[in-house]
């Protein structure tokens, strides 16, 4: 039998108690117990970025985070951030200069953008590609998603 | 199937060195290692999982005296921001900037790193030619008991490492560096992150008048463990940088290390690049 | 509105082509609201695992399921005991899901189970038992195809050693192979020996070309159910729906008509959902098995390990030219390594004689490959399909031969590059052509001559840093490939009362952006918005037939089918129009949302408007069109020649780069494309192929190798497998030569593939012009290019094989 735990955090703006095996990592626990999809599995160690989340304001890969670790702390994902009006800037600018195509990094691309332009707001090209190089994307080769982090300087806070 | 049978976050440096003296105890802090460790089934979980990111005697980083510590819990990121670290440690912040990527160096902690002892961990290096000492905490009876040793012995073999199952590390503490002292630390790999360093070199010392003294050159990912390299120190140590010298210190950090083959590089390769790249950081430092 | 002011409204012209149109469904994709296929769940459903082989080479002596069985949660377990009806799959039908008796890769898979999560799936993988008795490893192509190697596809035996005369077929599965030879291809044009006593310079060498594999960013995986009647559905990221619901349906033994394949969003493609593997097939008979939905996710590792690969090649080019840069013959032999089985990886030499025949003019043309079973990983379908290794040989050569007969190696390229009109040696007919534009563009920009030059001088300086620039081009088929029996797409075209459009095409979406294209073509003729046109595009009960997402042909075969359907459409609103307004068709156009006098823009009628009076009428009628396009273009004869595209993609790139010679790390700084694209359809989207194209082709040329030693992978992770990351692209140039293809939607011509396939070669030509040094072995790592700069290299020898000789 697994050992739960149970948790107590706040999920995009919303407090919520979960029962949790013990070593399950967050990314499990938002898709398969809490049911949000939007955060992504690619690789399960760390080296892709598409399960990036914010927790405490930080983003980091929800993959390599016990879901104990969790409790007590404010847990935002790219569903929280879709409600987000201050993050619709940078959304628009993901989709207005073509860094989507088949999307899969996506989410974990734009929560990652959000924590670097909340840091840096005025981030150049070259910060901004330091900033996502724990990031993959197979299709689009970087460029349009650069351009389009880059092209919200000064749209968000 | 191997599953821990207690999950336990403690809020006090006390209770977690409690919680250590049965010794059956995976100690979780930023959990970029031990997640896909555990999960990949190359660590089993022992009986009790403790979770010591609420304890803030593990946390911050302070001037005492001539040192400055750095708690165990210190996430790169906090490192690579922080006034005192970058005012004295530029050489550290050199390394983090290396380290993984955003999303790891916001999570994973300088204990984490320390007590992972990859031979190519990437502070270590800079740690072991800053003469770093690490700081245990255990509580053998009923009351806490701290000792530090140094960090050049502190490691053993990949993920090996002397600290015992009962102690805790809490922290590390580094000696703050004289007038004219230099470090510097190069990361050969193929990108600027996410990259587990083919080799890494670290180099300091006190450079007066062209003659570097105190020497400390270490290595990384050269060996079972980051190691200090002894004769190239003493090659280098009361030397004036001049071309000769550089070149001689070069071939003998050559001979020095014994890589292996592995998918990064070859061994052979490795001892290539310990050549050139402290050749080239020796050039930079008579430059400078 | 005041009475003065009762001028006639008019619309301006204008055009939805060449514009940025954002992809469709990016806010939703932004917003992390799209549902992937692992994001699917369907109630009752079980969780699929597969049992792998411990070993590389072995016979399967036995299987013990019963501790795996008698598991809590656990729904089924199968092996291929279970299923005696199992059919082989692969393009040579060589190739059983679940193994029968003998293992030939690290993959393969040996046993499956079905249960009620994921973990107590894995948890009873662990309890299966496997006893092996272990055979020699061949994982050299060179050692598997001497004389006497032991062979990886015997006639099967039992694990007592008795023949196991399987008698449902007489497939390679079935009846094994007696050598290991999978596949041979011999082309020939012209006469070579006639070529070579014609050249001034002839010039041979060999090259090794690597394994890569897609990393597409999201898993693969499927779900599968049947329902009460026994009617099969599957959620699938295939590329091929409809090719697909066929082969499972033999698979399966059951009707192809009770197969419906619904397409998730795909976490990226790039080829490697050509083909059926075996998960695919082992999902459906566990599925069937428990009758219960069962869904089959892989994790990362497995995605490195059961995926297929680009082909590795050992390739040996002689060429030759005259002195006045005239060439004169290529002569090809190649040895692919095949892996265990036969996938579309054995099939790429169809493109890569392609490249060697017609890329430049070549009169005389040789070209022989052999594909040669090994314990290694097989090799599927890969963006560009063989014409990436072909090119890096190809235009290696090109450097080289100029430099032989102290040509200017631009000069050399454009004496011997095509015009339109020409007709190579393989029948492929050039209608459109921008070839030398291309190079021409690609030169200016990046400044290449003079470049070229002063990196040359600029050896010999101290310093570690060397800059080097290089050039390669390529040809790749433009308007589809006529490979099955039909090359074409289906369109069913609807509108609704409100002038909105739905667009059912049989063109699957992979993450390229074909539903936006095709949007905009259709809005294009129909004079409407793009706001105003909704994409069905999923699903084999609903779409027409189409042949599949590969030979970038989307773009121009959907794009002319949706077109076509458009026009019909388009004709029938104008003749009801023409009619109620009493005026000829030819005087009416649709423009904005309105049917408008053509030769004005004045408004006619709100197309709503006119819609509604045709639906709300006596003769009450809709607005509904379909459309099945073919290309004219042709099936190759039995020796490979034939027009088998209808049209063709040109593209030039310079590669720019700086080599630490300390290091032998290689930096590219920068990519200067032309791409001939027929006509720029949605300029967002083009860029987007082209750059995500040449990042691709920069980690095949400088970072991603996948490791096998002795058939064992040793970098299934995104660790050691290394994809570029943001900062280490290089700046990249683009242009697009807009050579307005006949044929091709409002001139267009396929672009998928292209971008990718040039890099390495240009690369290879870079690091020689900074350094000096040749480069014959991808990829370009930093310890490969430092032991090449020290002489550690040796040579490249390898002694061409061929069936006939």
């Amino acid at each position: 039998m697994l050992l739960k735990h149970d948790i107590e955090f706040t999920l995009n703006g919303v407090k919520r108690q979960v029962s949790v095996d013990v070593t399950t990592n967050t990314l499990a626990m938002l898709r398969d117990v809490i049911g949000l999809t939007g955060t992504k599995y690619g690789c399960g160690e760390g080296e892709c970025g598409a399960c990036t989340i914010q927790v405490d304001g930080v983003s980091l890969n929800s993959c390599l985070m016990f879901a104990v670790d969790c409790d007590g702390r404010d847990v935002t994902t790219i569903e929280g951030l879709a409600n987000d009006s201050k993050a619709d800037a940078l959304r628009e600018a993901f989709v207005e200069h073509g860094a989507v195509q088949c999307g899969f990094c996506t989410p974990g691309m734009i929560m990652q953008a959000d924590h670097l332009l909340h840091k840096h707001p005025h981030a150049d090209a070259d910060s901004v590609k330091r900033g996502i190089e724990g990031n993959l994307c197979r299709c689009t080769g970087y460029k349009k998603i650069v351009d389009a982090i880059v092209a919200v300087d000064g749209a968000v806070k | 199937m191997t599953e821990p049978k207690h999950y336990f976050a403690p809020t006090s440096l006390d209770q977690a060195v409690e919680c250590l003296k049965d010794g059956d105890v995976t100690i979780l802090a930023g959990g970029t290692d031990l997640t896909p460790q555990s999960q990949s089934g190359k660590l089993r979980i022992k009986q009790t999982l403790m979770n010591i990111r609420r304890v803030p005697e593990l946390t911050g980083i302070t001037l005492e005296g001539d040192e400055i510590r750095i708690g165990a819990l210190t996430t790169i990121t906090e490192i690579m921001e922080n006034a005192l670290v970058k005012q004295h440690f530029p050489v550290l912040v050199e390394a983090c900037d290396h380290f993984a990527s955003d999303q790891i160096r916001n999570v994973a902690t300088l204990g984490g790193n320390i007590c992972n002892a990859s031979p190519a961990g990437d502070t270590l290096i800079p740690l072991l030619v800053l003469d770093a000492s690490v700081e245990l905490a255990s509580m053998p009876e009923a009351t806490l008991y701290r000792h530090s040793m140094p960090l050049s012995t502190f490691f053993v073999g990949p993920g090996k490492t002397r600290r015992s199952l009962c102690e805790l590390v809490t922290g590390v503490r580094i000696r703050v560096p004289g007038p004219n002292h230099i470090a510097h630390f190069h990361k050969l790999g193929t990108r600027p992150a996410l990259d587990i360093s083919t080799i890494s070199i670290g180099i300091a010392g006190t450079l007066k008048e062209g003659i570097l003294s105190n020497v400390r050159v270490a290595f990384g990912a050269v060996a079972p463990t980051p190691v200090r390299a002894s004769q190239t120190e003493k090659a280098l140590e009361g030397q004036r940088l001049d071309a000769v010298t550089i070149g001689k210190v070069a071939g003998i950090a050559r001979d020095e290390v014994k890589p292996i083959d592995d998918v990064r590089a070859t061994a052979w390769y490795r001892k290539e690049m310990i050549h050139n790249i402290t050749k080239r950081m020796l050039s930079h430092v008579a430059q400078a | 509105m005041s009475v003065a002011e009762k001028k006639p409204r008019v619309i301006e012209p204008d055009s939805l082509i060449g514009k940025r149109i954002p992809k469709m469904d990016a806010p939703e994709k932004a917003s992390g609201r799209t549902r992937y296929i692992h994001d699917i769940n369907l109630s009752g459903q079980l969780y699929g695992r597969i049992l792998r082989s411990a070993r590389i080479h072995a016979l399967i002596k036995s299987i013990d399921t019963s501790a795996a069985r008698a598991l809590p949660g656990v729904h089924v377990v199968i092996t291929a005991a279970d299923i005696p009806d199992q059919r082989p799959i692969g393009v040579a039908r060589d190739h059983f899901p679940l193994k029968v008796g003998r293992v030939r890769s690290q993959r393969d898979e040996i046993a499956a189970v079905a249960a009620e999560s994921e973990e107590i799936a894995e948890a009873a993988l662990k309890l299966i038992r496997v006893v092996y008795e272990d055979l020699p490893v061949i994982s050299d192509p060179e050692e598997a195809i001497k004389p006497g190697a032991a062979l990886i596809h015997p006639e099967p035996h039992g694990a007592d050693g008795t023949h196991l005369h399987l008698k449902q077929g007489t497939s390679i599965a079935h009846k094994g192979k007696p050598d290991n030879i999978a596949m041979t291809f011999d082309y020939v044009h012209g006469d070579v020996i006639q070529g070579e006593a014609e050249s001034d310079v002839v010039i041979e060498d060999t090259f090794r070309l690597h394994y890569v594999t897609h990393c597409c960013m999201g898993v693969s995986g499927m779900i599968a159910e049947f329902d009460a009647s026994g009617n099969l559905l599957m959620y699938s990221n295939t590329q091929v729906p409809f090719l697909h619901k066929r082969e499972f349906a033999e698979y399966l033994n059951m009707d192809p008509a009770r197969i419906r394949i619904i397409q998730p969003p795909i976490g990226g493609g790039f080829g490697s959902k050509l083909d059926i593997y075996p998960f695919e097939v082992i999902c459906l008979y566990l599925a069937r098995a428990a009758k219960r939905p069962v869904k089959m996710l892989f994790t990362r590792e497995e995605e490195f390990l059961a995926s297929p690969t680009r082909q590795p090649v050992l390739l040996t080019l002689r060429s030759g030219c005259k002195k006045d840069g005239t060439l004169t013959f290529r002569q090809v032999h190649t040895l692919h390594d095949n892996g265990a089985y036969t996938s579309w990886g054995a099939t790429t030499p169809f493109v890569m004689m392609q490249t060697f025949s017609s890329l430049y003019r070549v009169p005389h043309c040789d070209y022989h490959t052999a594909a040669v079973y090994t314990n290694n990983p097989y090799a599927g379908s890969f963006r560009g399909y063989g014409n990436l290794q072909a090119t890096f040989a190809i235009e290696q050569h090109m450097d080289m031969l100029a430099e032989r007969i102290g040509m200017d190696s631009l000069a050399f390229r454009l004496k011997n590059a095509q015009d339109s009109g020409e007709t190579t040696g393989q029948g492929m007919v050039f209608k459109s052509c921008g070839f030398k534009d291309c190079i021409n563009t690609a030169a200016q920009r990046s400044d290449y001559t003079r470049k070229f030059k002063e990196n040359e001088v600029n050896r010999s300086r101290p310093g570690n840093i060397r800059r080097g620039i290089g050039m390669a081009s390529m040809l790749h088929v433009g308007g589809g490939a006529k490979i099955y029996p039909s090359d074409g797409c289906g369109t069913i075209l609807k509108m609704d009362d409100f002038a909105n459009v739905t667009l059912i095409t049989g063109a699957s979406e992979i993450g390229q952006g074909s539903e936006t294209v095709l949007s905009q073509l259709v809005c294009e003729e129909l004079g409407l918005p793009i706001s105003a046109i909704t994409v069905v595009n999923n699903d084999t009960a609903i779409t027409p037939w189409d042949v599949g997402v590969h030979a970038s042909r989307t773009t121009f075969i959907a794009g002319n089918s949706a077109i076509g359907a458009a026009k019909k459409a388009k004709t029938k609103i104008l003749a009801v129009a023409a009619k109620k307004y009493e005026c000829a068709e030819s005087d009416l156009d649709l423009r904005g949302g309105f049917v408008i006098k053509a030769s004005s823009g004045e408004v006619v009628v709100e197309l709503s408007k006119l819609l509604r009076n045709l639906h709300f009428q006596d003769k009450a009628e809709l607005v509904m069109t379909t459309f099945y396009y073919e290309p004219p273009s042709v099936h190759q004869d039995k020796g490979f020649k034939g027009d088998v595209s209808a049209a063709y993609a040109w593209g030039a790139q310079v590669v720019e780069v700086e080599v630490d010679t300390d290091t032998g790390r290689v930096r590219m700084t920068k990519v200067t494309g032309a791409h001939d694209v027929g006509r720029v359809l949605n300029r967002l989207g083009i860029e987007g192929q082209i750059e995500g194209g040449v990042v691709m082709g920069q980690g095949y040329a400088l970072t991603e190798e996948l490791l096998i030693e002795n058939g064992v992978m040793k970098n299934p992770n995104f660790r050691d497998y290394k994809l570029v990351t943001a900062p280490e692209i290089p700046e990249m140039d683009i242009s697009f030569i807009e050579s307005m293809d006949g044929e091709g939607p409002q001139g267009a011509k396929g672009v998928g593939e292209a971008p990718a396939i040039c890099v390495a070669a240009a690369t290879a030509n870079a690091i020689c012009n900074a350094t000096g040094v040749r480069m014959f072995e991808l990829p370009f790592t930093p310890e490969k290019v430092y032991r090449a700069l020290h002489g550690q290299t040796p040579k490249l020898y390898w002694k061409p094989w061929r069936a006939d000789q």
